[in-house]
C-alpha cells in the first residue's frame, strides 16, 4: 500500500490567522470564544468564536473584490494559500492533472443566507450570489484560481465532512487517481447555522466546556484548514515531512439525524476501523484530539465509545474549547492541531474543564505539557451519524 | 470495472410549462412517521434506493450519494421560518432535512447500517464523484456490495435561482429525480459494467474533445467502438459545442439517445443517463455506450458503460 505524507498545512480559526499564530494560540491556553460575539452582534445572543479578519480585511488580503465569494471561500483560500505555500508546490504542481482538490463544507455560500433569500423572494437576477449558495463553489473558486485540472470534489457529511476529504484524498493518492491531494475544510458563521443550532437546543448560552458534567451545548465557529497530501513516490528527497496518513475509518452510527447512540456505535466503529486500517493496537495511540463539542449528547456518547475501544483512554481533550465547533472544517482544523502536537511533541488541553462525567469519569488533558508521542487519533462526528477517525502517524 | 447488479429510478411522468416533474409514488414499505419529515429529495431518493435495500440480504458495504442541491425546499423553508419568526421557536426539522447527507443518514437507519456513508455535492459532478468512490470501494473489496444514488429535487427556490441566472431560456426544461444502483467488483448477474468515469472543469470545448479521445484511447478496448452516445444535451445553444465536440470523438453516426428529453436538466441528471443506458445495455447484452454530460459548460464528465454478454 503506497504510503500517504503530509508535507504542508494551512489554518486559519478564531485562535489565529495562520500556523504560526494557532500554535502559540494552542501553547497559551487562548480561547477564542467571545460573548457577545465581537464583530457581528447582530448574529446570534450566544457565545461564538470568529474568525478576527472581516470580510473586507480578508478580500484586501487576498484580493479578491467579487462580491460573488462568499466568506467561506475567503477562509477557504486564506488556509489553502498557506498550505500550498508551505508545501513549497509550484503553480505548475498545483494546475497539473494529477493534484486533487478535495474539501468539505456544510455551510458553502449560505452564510449569505439572508442577501440569498431577499434575491430569490425578490427575483433580483443581477444578484451576485446566485451561483455562490452551495457547497461546491467554495472548491469551484479555487480550482478556477489556480487553473487545476485534476480530481474536484465537495463532500458534505456535515461535521465530519473535512475528516472525510482527508480520506478521500488518502485513497485517491493510494488507488493511484492522484499523486498529490489538497484537502481541507472551510465553513463560516452564519443566521442560517445558528439558527438550526438554536433551533435543536444544543448552542450553549455560556462558554462551552468539553467533557465537562455540566456542560451546556456547543459554541459554533469558523475556520478553514488545508493539507497537502502526496504520495511517498512523488516527495522528493528533503522535503519536509509532517506526518503520514495512517488510518482513515468512515462507519455511520446508523441512529438518529442529530443525535449519536447512547452507547457510540458509530464513533466507536470508526476509531477501531481507523486503528485497523493503520495497523495499530488500541495501545499505540499516544493522544485523542476528541469530537469533544461539549453537547450533552456528543461527550458522553464518545467518552463511552473510547472506553469500548480503550478500556483505559489515552490522554484526550477537544479544541473546540479554544476555536468552538467549525463545523465542516472541524476535521481539517484538528488535522492541523494533531500535526502540531506531533512536530513539537506537546498536547494542547481542553479548556474550562472542571469535573468529570458521571459514570464516565474521564478526565481530558487540562495543561499544556510535552510528551513522546507518535500516532495521534482525531475524531469528528456529523449530524446523520457520519462518524470518522483520523490517524496521523510521525515518520 | 464496477458491476451494476441493479438499477432503480424515479423520474419525471410529467410536465408543467417548462418543468419535468416526479409524481411521487406511495413509498409502499416507507414508514409514514418518517416520509412525513422528510424534504422530497431525500423522498425520492429512498424511494429508488429502497428496493435495492430490500433485496439484498444483508446491510450494504457502503451508501455512497451524490446530491448537487440537497433538499433546497427545506433550506428555503428555514430561511423563511427565520424571517417570520427570527432567531427564537425555531423548529429544527426543515433544518436537519435540508443538510445534503439528510438522505444517506435516512437510509442508514431505514437499513441498520453502521458502514460507509458519505454525500459527494460537488454540484454538476455530485453523482460523478460518487460513482468514482464506489468504483474505488470495489477495488478495496472486491467482494462487497454497494449502494450508489444521484438525487435532486426542483423546487421553487432553485428553480428561481436557475432562471434568473438565465439557465432557463424558452424549450430549456427542468427536472428532477433518483436514480440508484447496487453496484460491486464482482460480474456474477451483472446487468452491465462502468469501465470508467472522468470528469473535468474547463469552459473550453476543445479540452472536451482532447480529455474524451485520451478517455477512450484508454478505456474503450482496441478494436471495439461506441455503440450508443447517451448525451445530456438538453437544447441549450450555449452548450452544444460541447456536444458536437464529443461527437467527432464517438463518431457522427453513432446512435444518439437524448436523455434530458425525460429527465429534465438539474445537477445529478447523468444518474437517470446512467439508469437509461442500463436498460437499454442489459437488453441489448453486448455494446458500448458513452454517456457525456455538462452542466452549465463548466464540469464535464464521460461515463463509459459496456454491456454484459449472458
Amino acid at each position: 500500500m503506497k504510503r500517504v505524507f503530509i508535507t504542508g498545512m494551512g489554518v486559519i480559526s478564531a485562535i489565529g490567522n495562520t500556523v504560526t499564530e494557532n500554535h502559540s494560540a494552542l501553547q497559551n491556553g487562548v480561547c477564542g470564544i467571545s460573548m457577545p460575539p465581537h464583530s457581528s452582534p447582530d448574529l446570534s445572543k450566544v457565545p461564538l468564536a470568529e474568525v478576527a479578519l472581516n470580510n473586507q480585511l480578508l478580500r484586501e488580503r487576498l484580493q479578491v473584490f467579487d462580491p460573488a465569494v462568499t466568506r467561506t471561500t475567503l477562509l477557504a483560500l486564506h488556509a489553502f494559500r498557506e498550505a500550498i505555500q508551505d508545501a513549497g508546490l509550484s503553480g505548475e504542481e498545483i494546475s497539473s492533472d494529477r493534484t486533487a482538490l478535495i474539501g468539505g463544507t456544510t455551510v458553502g455560500g449560505m452564510s449569505q443566507s439572508d442577501e440569498l433569500f431577499r434575491d430569490v423572494s425578490q427575483r433580483y437576477s443581477a444578484s451576485p450570489f446566485l451561483s455562490s449558495y452551495d457547497c461546491s463553489s467554495v472548491f469551484m473558486f479555487l480550482q478556477e484560481q489556480y487553473r487545476m485540472k485534476g480530481l474536484i470534489d465537495t463532500i458534505n457529511t456535515a461535521c465530519s465532512s473535512a475528516g472525510n476529504a482527508i480520506g478521500f484524498g488518502m485513497r485517491l493518492i493510494r488507488s493511484g487517481l492522484a499523486e498529490r491531494a489538497l484537502v481541507g475544510g472551510a465553513d463560516s458563521l452564519s443566521k442560517f447555522t445558528i439558527s438550526g443550532f438554536n433551533a435543536l437546543h444544543i448552542l450553549s448560552p455560556e462558554i462551552c466546556r468539553p467533557f465537562d458534567r455540566s456542560r451546556q451545548g456547543l459554541n459554533l465557529g469558523e475556520g478553514a484548514a488545508f493539507l497537502v497530501l502526496e504520495g511517498e513516490d512523488t516527495i522528493p528527497p528533503g522535503k519536509k515531512i509532517y506526518a503520514e496518513v495512517t488510518g482513515y475509518y468512515n462507519a455511520s452510527d446508523a441512529f438518529h439525524p442529530t443525535s449519536l447512540s447512547a452507547n457510540g456505535e458509530g464513533p466507536y466503529l470508526a476509531m477501531q476501523g481507523a486503528l485497523g486500517t493503520a495497523g495499530l493496537k488500541a495501545g499505540e495511540i499516544d493522544f485523542i484530539n476528541a469530537h469533544g463539542t461539549a453537547t450533552e449528547n456528543n461527550d458522553e456518547s464518545e467518552s463511552r465509545a473510547m472506553i469500548r475501544v480503550f478500556g483505559e483512554p489515552p490522554p484526550f481533550a477537544s479544541t473546540k474549547s479554544n476555536t468552538g465547533h467549525t463545523l465542516g472544517a472541524a476535521a481539517a482544523v484538528e488535522a492541523v492541531y494533531s500535526l502540531l502536537s506531533l512536530e513539537h511533541q506537546e498536547i494542547y488541553p481542553g479548556l474550562h474543564f472542571s469535573a468529570v462525567i458521571p459514570g464516565t469519569e474521564l478526565q481530558p488533558e487540562t495543561i499544556w505539557r510535552q510528551l513522546p508521542l507518535r500516532h495521534i487519533m482525531s475524531n469528528s462526528f456529523g449530524f446523520g451519524g457520519n462518524c470518522v477517525s483520523l490517524i496521523f502517524s510521525k515518520s | 470495472m464496477l458491476y451494476i447488479h441493479q438499477a432503480e429510478a424515479i423520474s419525471p411522468q410529467e410536465i408543467v410549462t417548462n418543468k419535468l416533474e416526479v409524481k411521487e409514488p406511495s413509498y409502499e414499505g416507507v414508514p409514514r412517521n418518517l416520509l412525513r419529515r422528510m424534504g422530497k429529495s431525500v423522498r425520492m431518493g429512498i424511494g429508488a434506493s429502497a428496493p435495492i435495500l430490500r433485496s439484498t440480504p444483508r446491510p450494504v458495504s457502503g451508501i455512497v450519494i451524490g446530491t448537487g442541491n440537497g433538499g433546497t425546499a427545506d433550506s428555503y423553508s428555514f430561511l423563511q421560518q427565520m424571517k417570520e419568526y427570527g432567531e427564537e421557536l425555531l423548529t429544527p426539522g426543515t433544518f436537519s432535512q435540508s443538510t445534503s447527507n439528510a438522505m444517506a443518514s435516512q437510509l442508514s437507519m431505514m437499513d441498520q447500517n453502521n458502514n460507509y456513508n458519505l454525500t459527494h455535492v460537488h454540484r454538476g459532478l455530485a453523482f460523478e464523484m460518487a460513482l468514482l468512490d464506489v468504483s474505488l470501494l470495489s477495488l478495496e473489496n472486491e467482494r462487497a456490495f454497494y449502494l450508489l444514488a444521484g438525487v435532486d429535487e426542483l423546487s421553487p427556490s432553485n428553480y428561481a435561482l436557475d432562471e434568473m441566472e438565465g439557465w432557463y431560456p424558452p424549450g430549456i426544461v427542468a427536472g428532477e429525480g433518483a436514480a440508484a444502483f447496487l453496484v460491486s467488483g464482482k460480474p456474477q448477474n451483472a446487468m452491465a459494467a462502468v469501465r470508467a468515469v472522468a470528469t473535468l472543469h474547463s469552459s473550453d470545448p476543445e479540452v472536451v474533445r482532447k480529455q474524451l479521445e485520451k478517455f477512450l484511447a484508454t478505456h474503450l478496448p482496441a478494436g471495439e467502438s461506441i455503440s450508443g452516445f447517451v448525451s445530456g444535451e438538453n437544447g441549450d445553444a450555449r452548450l452544444s459545442d460541447y456536444y458536437k465536440a464529443c461527437t467527432t470523438v464517438v463518431g457522427p453516426g453513432t446512435p444518439v439517445i437524448l436523455f434530458k428529453k425525460r429527465c429534465g436538466e438539474y445537477p445529478t441528471a447523468s444518474a437517470f443517463g446512467l439508469w437509461l443506458a442500463c436498460q437499454r445495455l442489459s437488453g441489448e447484452g453486448a455494446g458500448n455506450y458513452l454517456i457525456y454530460n455538462t452542466y452549465k459548460g463548466r464540469q464535464h464528465s464521460f461515463i463509459l458503460l459496456t454491456g454484459i454478454a449472458h
